[in-house]
């Protein structure tokens, strides 16, 4: 091994990251841009869903519903419409995604204590809203039951109780009120510094398409020179978005930073390690930028996606899945971030994902430097 | 001969179903400037790339600067100056730091850059671009900064995969200018060219064909082996003086050249008075005829017909 070896091919690929605009902006602006864009398009709250009603029994009662109904910002009256073509006019067109009908002994039922008949129509096409509607109607139809009985029951001798027989009460820890950000954010933080892995695995291909690695193949630089001092500019790039990214999601998002930083980026640089190692193999073995990509996302970013435990459990994985999650390191990164941010846990807790994270790097840079020949063909 | 720096026997290169190189005895001596010449895909490409070590060898055996090939590819790095076909120098990267970059992958001593870089970027004329970015170079001027990152460690060998393809006249005088240079002073030089100009610079040239080296001689002999003379006149009618003329008896071969017709006879002497004599009696104006030197291009030509007709 030789030092001026790989400081002259670190301080080479550092100018061409720094004065390469396109090398620059995928590796160092991505990151952010990814985990802007992803937190907000996977923790949108649905409103505002516009529905239709058709009142057939036009009673003060099914009036004081309807206007129940509509009284949040998650259900918008679109229409009241007098038949069922009309609904169907409206869901054809989208300007409704769900319609409710309230059947003409809706009052009558209802105080009879009988059950309160109506139908709920959803566009099928566009389950999301439809369910959505669906879910919100039935809970304000449950609220407006409760109120509309609790003073008959009360009349008939009972505790208003006695429609709420069950006392749950629910303690989240960790993470109180359930934000989805404070959980998914630090997911997502996890997934988005896996970035530079693909950096590398094009900036080799990249050698090999401009015939430069051909050139280098010449020189006596060692194998592993090659590949350790193409590794360093790119865990310095990562490292700068280890900074960068928390404090965004502290500062825009308000996500909690209850651990400990120095143990964060400690644990962050391990994983830099693991994933550009991951993406030095990519770069050993395929020859054009193109088949990198492609196989970067289908390596890094898909099971980046369904197998680190992010959006799925990973306890509700087929055994294989999650064997092969054992072998991302980004599923124990991702424990490492979420345990650090919300929980704040130390060492104690985090030691087996870090010896993971230092195994799964020695394997791959092992792989690597063993199946990169400097030979061409 | 001075004494050998490069031998291989019987070296043999494969791929999947092609022999780019097929048993290849070569001997090149020491402060040689060595020519490679064949149609493309002949196997030049493939023949330098086993030399400096980029291939391993299918079959056969061979020696460079004293290290074996099959064993020692990495020990023979040091010595060699391998300038690839498709040449890319780090176009981010400016002219000096090209060189530093060169310098450092082949641990050229500290103390020793800052005088070579200097000698070699005047060698090159590069010396006010110094802070010119490659990319930003011309071509020529990137096929001579090329040849100055393959310098940087004063290599015993130079092994050059056509180095002036695609480069204009001018840059192309001047980078043989600066190989002669490098001959006279004792480096050994491989080059392979699809011109014939610059094979006729060589002091010896190999002709590979199908894998196979057909002829390794200087030019001066691989042009005595063309049968027959060259005979040359101009015309302004050169499409009908051709027609006729290629099929007299005695005419081997016809060429033109812009308004020069250059015919390959058996005998001189004898065709002249007889193409002369047929020109003027189709009532063809010309001028000039005589009997020319041949030249590299016509020997080279010429072989490689003959070869293919041989081989159907």
């Amino acid at each position: 091994m030789s030092f001026r070896h790989i400081l002259a091919i670190t301080r080479k690929e550092f100018n061409h990251i720094l004065r390469d605009r396109s090398t620059m902006i995928l590796v160092v602006f991505t990151p952010l841009v990814m985990l802007l864009l992803m937190a907000y398009a996977l923790t949108v709250e649905l409103q505002h869903i516009p529905i239709a009603i058709l009142d057939y029994d036009r009673s003060a009662t099914s009036r004081d519903f309807v206007q129940q109904i509509v009284s949040g910002n998650d259900l918008d009256l679109y229409a009241q419409v007098g038949s069922i073509a009309e609904i169907e006019d409206l869901l054809m067109h989208g300007d409704v995604k769900a319609a409710l009908v309230i059947d003409p002994n809706f009052s009558r039922d209802l105080l009879a204590m009988r059950g309160m008949p109506m139908q709920v129509i959803i566009d099928g096409t566009e389950p999301e809203s439809g369910g959505f509607a669906v879910e919100h109607i039935a809970s304000r139809a449950e609220e407006f039951a409760n109120k509309a009985l609790s003073t008959q029951i009360q009349m008939m001798g009972f505790s208003a109780d006695a429609l709420n027989p069950l006392d749950l009460r629910i303690r989240t820890w960790y993470n109180p009120g359930l934000k989805p950000r404070n959980d998914l954010i630090p997911g997502l933080i996890s997934m988005v510094l896996g970035m530079p892995a693909l950096s590398v695995a094009l900036a080799l291909a990249h050698e090999r398409e401009h015939g430069t690695m051909e050139q280098l193949m010449a020189t006596p630089i060692g194998r592993g020179e090659l590949l350790i001092g193409k590794m360093i500019p790119y865990i310095v790039a990562g490292l700068v978005n280890v900074v960068i990214l928390p404090l965004l999601a502290i500062s825009w998002f308000n996500v909690p930073f209850n651990g400990s930083f120095p143990l964060f980026f400690a644990l962050s640089a391990l994983f830099m390690f693991a994933v550009l190692s991951m993406g030095i193999i990519i770069g050993v073995f395929m020859k054009s930028q193109a088949a990198a990509m492609g196989v970067s996302f289908l390596m890094i970013f898909f099971p980046g996606f369904f197998l680190t435990g992010i959006f799925f459990p990973i306890v509700s994985m087929p055994e294989i899945m999650r064997l092969e999650s054992l072998g991302m390191p980004g599923t124990h990164y991702a424990t490492i971030t979420r345990g650090i941010f919300l929980p704040g846990v130390g060492m104690e807790i985090l030691w087996p994902y870090a010896v993971m994270l230092v195994l799964l790097g020695f394997s791959f840079t092992g792989i690597a430097s063993l199946f990169f020949k400097k030979k061409l063909g | 001969m001075t004494d050998t720096i490069i031998q291989t026997t019987g070296l043999s290169r494969n791929f999947k179903k092609t022999r780019a190189v097929d048993t290849l005895d070569l001997a090149i001596g020491n402060g040689e400037l060595f020519g490679l010449v064949g149609p493309d895909g002949a196997g030049k490409t493939t023949t330098l790339r086993l030399l400096a070590g980029l291939l391993s060898l299918s079959e056969g055996e061979a020696t460079v600067a004293g290290y074996d090939l099959r064993k020692q590819s990495e020990s023979i790095k040091k010595h060699i100056g391998y300038m690839a076909q498709q040449f890319s120098l780090y176009a981010e990267l400016t002219v000096l730091e090209n060189l530093r970059f060169f310098a450092d992958l082949y641990d050229v001593p500290k103390e020793e850059m800052a005088e070579r870089t200097e000698n070699l970027l005047q060698f090159a004329r590069l010396t006010e671009f110094t802070d010119r970015r490659a990319g930003h170079l011309s071509g020529g001027m990137q096929k001579k900064l090329a040849l100055a990152c393959t310098l940087i460690h004063e290599p015993k060998i130079l092994l050059l995969d056509e180095p002036t393809t695609g480069v204009d006249p001018i840059s192309r005088r001047e980078f043989w200018d600066i190989l002669t240079n490098l001959h006279l002073n004792g480096t050994t030089i491989i080059v392979s060219t699809p011109y014939m100009d610059e094979a006729d610079r060589c002091s010896r040239v190999g002709l590979i064909y199908e894998g196979k080296l057909v002829i390794c001689d200087s030019p001066r002999k691989i042009k005595a082996e063309l049968p027959g003379e060259m005979v040359e006149f101009l015309t302004d009618e050169w499409q009908k003086a051709k027609t006729l003329v290629e099929n007299l008896p005695g005419v081997l071969e016809a060429q033109t050249y812009g308004e020069a017709l250059h015919l390959l006879v058996d005998d001189g002497d004898k065709r002249l008075k007889q193409i002369t004599k047929a020109l003027t009696k189709n009532g063809i104006e010309f001028r000039g005829a005589r009997i020319a030197p041949v030249r590299m291009e016509e020997a080279f030509i010429s072989l490689i017909q003959r070869l293919e007709d041989d081989n159907g």
